[in-house]
């Protein structure tokens, strides 16, 4: 998954940057809604984490102007500012959730995997494919008795895959979900990573369209 | 406290009063003058009557053919009264008396004109070279009957003029107040929160500089509420920022530190920093709780502002919390939404706190703004429930926590006016504790909701 960070201070964004990157998910972190900005029109983000106070502007507004350009981004709000009026104006600007500082990075966490959830349709953490029992609340696979376990890059592959089930992934596609600017990327880095989930939880778990890329098989 | 004095009593009676004594004394210098013309009249009255008596009388004496003794004049008609006169010579024998005249009245040695005696007036004139003496005698008992009954007829009409002024006087004024009577409705109708300007039209010239006065201070009021409540959430929002970056970088340096000594003391800072965290919280809920900003000018809907709270609540809770709202759907009363959310929280936390750890937390609001939270767990004791309400008191329990919570609580209570009560054991339970807060409702605007 792709995410926006936007948060000015300095240790706190690098903080929450390595917890999400951690997840398994790429995060682009700017300290400007300028930048921010730029990075939304030009990147198909799967979340945005937005500061309120910012050196360039109110997050509120940058939050309303994306919802007024037609953008449907999950959108979680971190702030200091904790007063319920400022909750309410952020959820009836239309922000998806509302985390006040300071914060678990677990916790963090666990509200960006409900609200990624809630909008790939199907906000239950419980999946079952095929003999797969997964967690997606507390990162859990079983088959039958055995736990398996994946990296955190191949929890965000798999994830992704889980989100939309039947969609057709590009390389160039699950590359962008997975890294973020400047990351260095080898050429068969997503091959390799598909390959590590086929061999931890089947062959037919991500099929191959020749040609066109990727999507959800089974178990 | 002496009670304050009505304006309108005070311009009534002054005013009636005020005419009042001006009638008197109008009325005493009209007697004055009254009598002083009457006495110019009596007395010319007397003077014509002695020009007439005197050459009558002379004439009479003169054709008596011998002296004799004092001659009386009868009178004209039975009971007649008026002045009396006699006649006497040089040495003083009385020669004509007029019927009524008792020479016990007269001055035998009076000079010419005008003199008067305790009891009467009178009047000497003389006649064939100062040989013959008339005087006249009047009762002074006239002058001042008429006197009397001219000042009676002047003091006569007081009688009616008081009662018809104070009452002319008393609606005048009330006509004349309507005004401020209307600016007092303004100030009283309004609610303790609100604090917009109170609007001047047709005050009179003399209330309206005290309006505006008001208006002014009111203004002053509002700013240096907001710029408290500015001051309150900035400092807020300064202290949560390098808290939270602190407790992130700390949370990955335990993340990331290999299991032993330094990851252990890595967990020993982030405990800190949460306490930390929580008391800088604390401090802050109270110093808003403290301020002045805990009322609204405008009613806020307390079903919305509770079901967000519990909602918040509920994600992290470590038992639930079922939330029972009233069917009509609106709560209105006149909080700050921000005060209600922390007085609300501190409830609930401190259920959860205390609460036993296998039991839900009940939360109720009633359709009259009654909130409710009951936490199952022991019975505290009476005299702990009392004390519960005091910076730092923990009512004996082993929780964790800064005994805070429920002191926030009483303050924003006791801020908007809302009475809050401690139960132990909760209302039909055998244990548990119950907390409950009475809002003041907001009735009218609640009748005047859309939404209601």
């Amino acid at each position: 998954m792709r995410v926006l960070l936007i948060e000015d201070n300095a240790d706190l964004g690098q903080a929450v940057r390595e917890q999400i990157a951690d997840d398994g998910h790429a995060v682009d972190w700017v300290q400007r809604l300028a930048h921010a900005d730029l990075g939304a029109q030009t990147t198909p983000y799967d979340l945005i984490l937005l500061d309120l106070m910012l050196p360039d502007g109110r997050g509120i507004d940058f939050l309303r102007q994306r919802r007024a350009s037609g953008d449907t981004t999950p959108v979680i709000i971190l702030t200091a500012r904790d007063q319920l009026s400022d909750r309410i104006e952020g959820l009836n600007a239309g922000a998806d959730d509302y985390l006040v500082k300071p914060f678990d990075l677990s916790e963090l966490s666990a509200r960006v995997a409900a609200v990624t959830r809630r909008y790939s349709g199907n906000p239950n953490p419980q999946i079952q494919l095929g003999e797969l029992r997964i967690n997606l609340a507390d990162r859990t696979i079983r088959r039958g008795e055995v736990a398996i376990d994946l990296t955190a890059r191949e929890w965000a592959l798999f994830e992704t895959f889980l989100q939309r089930p039947g969609a057709l992934f590009s390389k160039a596609q699950l590359e962008e979900r997975l890294y973020e600017f400047g990351a260095e990327i080898e050429s068969n880095t997503i091959e390799v990573h598909i390959s590590h989930l086929r061999k931890k939880l089947g062959f037919k778990v991500v099929e191959t369209v020749r040609g066109v890329g990727y999507r959800l098989g089974v178990a | 406290m002496k009670a304050a004095a009505s304006l309108q009593r005070q311009l009534v009676y002054g005013l009636t009063l005020g005419i009042v004594v001006f009638w008197l004394v109008a009325a005493l210098v009209s007697g004055l003058v009254v009598q002083h013309r009457l006495d110019r009249v009596f007395d010319n009255a007397m003077q014509e009557a002695a020009q007439r008596i005197l050459p009558l009388a002379v004439l009479d004496i003169l054709n008596r053919e011998e002296p004799g003794p004092p001659q009386r004049v009868a009178p004209l008609h039975a009971g007649q009264t008026g002045f009396a006169y006699l006649v006497r010579d040089r040495q003083g024998n009385i020669l004509l008396q007029s019927f009524s005249a008792d020479p016990a009245v007269f001055d035998p040695r009076s000079t010419m004109g005008f003199t008067s005696t305790a009891t009467h007036r009178l009047y000497s004139a003389s006649a064939l070279r100062e040989t013959l003496f008339l005087q006249i005698a009047e009762p002074l008992g006239y002058r001042r009957q008429a006197v009397l009954d001219a000042t009676v007829a002047l003091l006569v009409p007081l009688l009616l003029l008081i009662p018809a002024s104070l009452i002319g006087i008393w609606m005048f004024v009330h006509f004349s107040l309507r005004s401020v009577r209307a600016y007092r409705q303004a100030i009283e109708s309004r609610g303790a929160g609100n604090l917009s300007a109170i609007p001047l039209h047709g005050l009179a010239e003399e209330i309206t500089p005290i309006a505006d006065a008001v208006n002014r201070l009111i203004e002053r009021l509002r700013r240096a509420l907001e710029t408290e409540r500015r001051f309150t959430a900035n400092s807020a929002h300064e202290l949560r920022t390098p808290l939270a970056a602190a407790l992130a970088q700390v949370q990955r340096l335990r993340h990331d530190a290999p299991a032993g000594p330094l990851q252990d003391r890595a967990i020993q800072i982030e405990t800190s920093l949460r306490e930390l965290s929580r008391l800088s919280e604390k401090l802050m809920q109270l110093a808003k709780a403290e301020g002045g900003g805990v009322l609204s000018e405008t009613p806020q809907d307390l079903v919305v502002l509770l079901s967000h709270v519990v909602r918040d609540l509920q994600r992290t809770a470590p038992v639930p919390i079922e939330l029972a709202l009233p069917p009509g759907g609106v709560v209105l009363s006149r909080i700050d939404a921000d005060a209600f959310a922390i007085l609300a929280r501190n409830l609930i936390e401190n259920a959860l706190k205390h609460g036993a750890p296998d039991c839900a937390i009940e939360v109720d609001l009633s359709e009259n703004a009654r909130l409710g939270v009951v936490n199952a767990g022991t019975v505290v004791l009476a005299a702990d429930l009392a004390q519960l309400t005091g910076h730092f008191v923990r009512g004996g329990s082993r929780a964790a926590g800064f005994g805070l919570g429920l002191a926030i609580v009483s303050t924003i209570a006791h801020g908007v006016g809302a009475e809050l009560t401690f139960a132990s054991p909760a209302t039909g339970r055998a244990d548990g504790f119950e907390a409950t807060v009475q809002f003041v409702l907001d009735r009218q605007c609640r009748s005047d909701h859309p939404s209601s």
